[in-house]
């Protein structure tokens, strides 16, 4: 409202500087004003602290010359060791705690938000609720039309889970080998995503029987108007297809997960890779574009789950070939 | 040739010639997406949300090259 008035700075600039003893109160008020705190520093300070920066780097002494392994990132080691049952080994593994911090992190925001909705939204309620109504509309809303009502907590118990987990796993945590901070995705781990798609596959068919009994449903696989064989065909080439869903599902997951991880911990390696400091601050710059880049798969990963897991368990209730 | 060394070879083959379909089917298909926008932009919501399911089905397909190349390099 009043910012226009303060864009025709420029012209009162000149009269200012007439003024002596006054110049660096204002100015310096208008510098930070206009461009942040950044302005005050000027410019010779900058290249000189660039300058030091650079030298101090290319004639640092270097650490320990240490290995970096990116498979070593992935593997899991039990940190709390459980008896196996059968094929099963419960031991708690990084995976593990990620997965019970997701569920915390669920939880407790969801228990927040609970108590405290109110009429007119605080930041923290329009945040929680734009979430709710992408949750709902844009991926229940928008793909299923039948069964909307009975599957929206399902889908969108899936799409806060996957988010979560991404998320968490781009903020370091002291989980690693000798408590480094390291980054881990619980969903970079093809198990995780196989179970999520298990859910999705049992409930796809599960709806699928419920709503058009299991007789008609396996015949709805079957194009109606066909020769014989070419009936068997089909159906067949159908079952298999059902089948590759969950193979595709978890694998997309688990896949754009495991190779952002990867490509994240070797952009952040870079120094030890290379064993030269200078080398590694021009690649700095990339490690936080992969950095931020992440961030955006994790959402989409998350909606892309979602938002097919919803086409399949539409699709199921509503076979009409 | 020995099998490491094949082993190796196979997976760069697999992932690079797997993702030249992915990529010119991703440019493609958003492509039309940036048209439909650019001559409707009224149902920019709709075509934006439904290209980003088009972009996971179509990028699944060049991750399953990616990990045909893990499991020839890890497991194999």
């Amino acid at each position: 409202m009043t910012e226009p008035q303060r864009d025709q700075t420029p012209e009162r600039v000149p009269e200012r500087q007439a003024a002596v003893g006054s110049r660096r109160d204002e100015d310096l008020e208008e510098a930070v004003f206009k461009r942040g705190m950044l302005r005050r520093v000027p410019w010779w300070l900058w290249a000189l602290l660039a300058v030091g920066a650079l030298v101090g780097l290319g004639i640092a002494p270097g650490g320990m010359k240490q290995e970096f392994d990116v498979a070593k990132e992935f593997t899991l080691d039990p940190i709390i060791h459980l008896p196996k049952i059968g094929p099963f080994d419960l031991s708690v593994t990084k995976a593990v705690i990620y997965l019970w911090i997701a569920l915390a992190i669920i939880l407790v925001v969801s228990l927040l938000i609970r108590r405290s909705l109110k009429l007119e939204p605080s930041r923290f309620q329009f945040a929680m609720e734009t979430m709710y109504e992408l949750a709902r509309n844009g991926i229940v809303g928008s793909v299923m039309k039948t069964g909307q009502e009975t599957w929206f907590p399902y889908i969108g118990a899936v799409f806060f889970f996957v988010l979560v987990t991404n998320l968490i796993g781009l903020v370091p945590l002291p989980l690693g080998e000798h408590h480094a901070l390291s980054f881990y995705t619980a969903t970079a781990n093809l198990y995780v995503t196989v179970t999520l798609a298990l859910f999705t596959f049992g409930f796809t068919h599960y709806a699928g029987i419920r709503k058009h009994g299991f007789g008609n449903y396996i015949r709805s696989w079957m194009p109606q108007g066909a020769p014989p064989v070419l009936k068997q065909v089909i159906f067949f080439i159908h079952a298999i297809s059902e089948l590759f869903r969950l193979v595709s599902l978890s694998v997309r997951l688990f896949a754009n997960m495991l190779a952002g991880h990867a490509i994240l911990a070797v952009f952040f390696a870079m120094a030890l890779i290379f064993q030269s400091y200078l080398a590694a601050l021009v690649l700095q710059g990339g490690s936080v574009l992969i950095y931020l880049f992440e961030i955006f798969v994790a959402f989409i990963q998350a909606f892309i789950f979602a938002i097919l897991s919803a086409v399949y368990i539409g699709g199921a209730m509503e076979e009409g070939h | 040739m020995d099998p490491s060394a094949a082993k190796l070879l196979g997976a760069g083959l697999a992932m690079g010639l797997g993702a030249i379909g992915p990529g010119v089917g991703l440019g493609i298909m958003i492509g039309k997406a940036l048209e439909a926008i650019a001559r409707q932009p009224e149902v920019s919501g709709d075509v934006r949300t439904n290209m980003f399911i088009g972009i996971g089905v179509t990028e699944a397909v060049a991750l399953y090259a990616f990990v045909v190349a893990l499991i020839l390099i890890f497991v194999a």
